[in-house]
């Protein structure tokens, strides 16, 4: 039942929605495997009282669909950020609302491997309502290509797969996004600049 | 730091909720029959193994500074240069894995209890952070669950009709420990200095000689805080790779000797640890108004820290307190973390 997720491989990931067809418990090594990272993201996006919902939607959805999962096309991994995302998509009020909490009030506290970000959170305290209010003013569908490289850390590749959309699509709405927040924020880093030039 | 890094720092960590798993688990179960998932049927010995209270002893007494004077004349600095040279004659690690094992202590935001009976309630929790050398980094976590957090506190808990849970601020409190998880951490820095993301390889590549080293941290501060102070965060982000990063031990040994530069790093004295453990106390402020301060005990015999509180943080009620267990290389496989 110790399914831990730095275990889990794509291959295997996929294998065991295959079996699962046959024999529906094994989609439970599915949701061990990967309830703890779409929690965390729903509740980044919806804030902890939502994601409850959400996530066991986007779990019940997938189990429903899992004999249209493809693994050729996306990952499970990707595919349920996929699922989370769109149903995420559904509550765009809550999502304003919690994005304006966040604005006022940040996030709890601290990560582990993140001390000294105190320090800086406490220097950047200022410039949060700005990024808040940028962050709530973005399209939907711009919204999401952003938070989902930021938050979940996924590839172009696996945005596309895992919302549909063509790879270069992904590029352009994660650019106009980006754009939009650098504005906001107001005054350009030189330094941040040339760095995005090279990593490209 | 790019927009990317404010996103991460905006959101922060969604809080922890040990029963949340379960519940989820409970709910897809209990789904109308056509739906339902025959996966889900554990749920009942899940939640009796979570229900199994586990009295867990966390040290309470704040560490005691004893302050400089009468017998000691041995300054702060030339402590932190012999940790440095501790530090320094530290061997290079050959073991598989880099991990540190931290005990965090913080109080609950909001008294609980009700009416006349209101106390505060303190939450510990272990995390541990493992890297592998060739760059992968899981996160392991496991709540420890809430206490009263005086004998005033214990009182008033009792005369509450001591619950051991409790809802507050959107999630559920509880006395007793969680199940704990390792997660890998994947798709983003998993370290950061100064709020700038880091990964295993750049902590490696950072420079030895201790004036690169500050000048290297002070460049990514800039980036990441423009305005303010610098020197306090500098003083953090150097702290930091003594402590919460796998950093080589000839950049460990240049930390402790920029941190002996530094101005606005003070000499406290001598101090015991929450765990009993003998050290000397440093602190500085990490703002320019000087209300957040950091402290802490290092221990220059083994260059080792042993723990760090973060005092006078606006929102935070009472001090965060987080004692080293563990630190450094080890041929264990990363595991969820077990009791103290």
């Amino acid at each position: 039942m110790t399914a831990l997720s730095w275990a889990a491989r794509p291959a295997e990931d996929a294998e065991v929605v295959r079996l699962s067809l046959d024999e529906s418990e094994r989609f439970s090594a599915v949701f061990d495997t990967y309830f703890g990272e779409i929690h965390r993201y729903v509740a980044q996006r919806l804030g902890a009282d939502g994601a409850e919902d959400i996530v066991a939607e986007t779990f019940l959805t997938a189990f429903r669909k899992r004999a249209r999962y493809d693994p050729s096309r996306a990952s499970v991994r990707a595919w349920l950020y996929g699922i989370a995302t769109n149903l995420i998509g559904k509550h765009r009020r809550v999502e304003v609302r919690t994005l304006r909490a966040l604005g006022r009030h940040g996030p709890d506290p601290d990560a582990p491997g993140h001390e000294e970000r105190i320090a800086v959170r406490v220097s950047a305290e200022s410039l949060r309502p700005s990024l808040a209010a940028a962050l709530a003013g973005l399209h939907q569908r711009d919204r999401d290509v952003l938070l989902l490289v930021a938050l979940a850390g996924l590839s172009h590749e696996e945005i596309s797969t895992a919302l549909g959309i063509p790879y270069g699509t992904v590029a352009s709405r994660l650019n106009r996004a980006r754009k939009k927040l650098r504005a906001a924020l107001g005054g350009t880093n030189p330094m941040a600049e040339s760095e995005e030039a090279g990593r490209g | 730091m790019d927009e990317l890094e404010k996103i991460r720092e905006l959101y922060g960590e969604p809080p922890a909720d040990p029963f949340l798993k379960a519940r989820v688990r409970e709910r897809l179960a209990a789904e109308p029959r056509r739906r339902r998932l025959p996966w889900t049927t554990a749920v009942a010995g899940l939640a009796a193994a979570m229900a199994v209270t586990v009295a867990v002893a966390v040290p309470g007494t704040p560490g005691e500074v004893r302050p400089p004077g009468q017998t000691a004349t041995v300054s702060g600095r030339s402590i932190l240069l012999a940790a440095a040279a501790t530090a320094e004659a530290d061997p290079v690690a050959t073991s598989a894995y880099w991990r540190v094992r931290k005990l965090y202590r913080q109080t609950h935001p909001e008294r609980l209890g009700r009416g006349e009976n209101r106390y505060w309630v303190v939450e510990s929790r272990l995390t541990e952070q493992w890297a592998a050398r060739d760059g992968r980094v899981w996160s392991g976590s496991r709540t420890l669950g809430a206490r009263p957090a005086s004998g005033a506190d214990t009182e008033a808990w009792r005369r509450d009709g001591a619950p051991t849970e409790w809802s507050s601020r959107d999630r559920v409190l509880s006395m007793s420990p969680e199940k704990g998880r390792l997660t890998a951490v994947t798709g983003r820095a998993p370290f950061s200095m100064a709020g700038r993301g880091m990964t295993f390889e750049q902590i490696q590549g950072l420079p030895a000689d201790p004036a690169a080293l500050k000048a290297r941290v002070t460049e990514a501060v800039r980036e990441g805080a423009p305005t303010g102070a610098l020197d306090g965060v500098v003083a953090d982000a150097l702290s930091g790779l003594l402590w919460s990063k796998p950093s080589p031990p000839d950049v460990r040994a240049a930390a402790y000797r920029a941190l002996a530069e530094l101005p606005n790093v003070r000499y406290l004295g001598e101090a015991v640890d929450e765990r009993g453990r003998k050290g000397a106390a440093f602190s500085f402020t990490v703002q320019a108004t000087e209300t957040v301060r950091r402290t802490l005990i290092i221990d220059s015999a083994s260059s080792q820290v042993l723990s760090s509180t973060v005092t006078g943080r606006p929102g935070v009620v009472g001090d965060q307190v987080e004692v080293v267990l563990d630190a450094g290389w080890t041929d264990d496989p990363p595991a969820v973390p077990g009791l103290p």
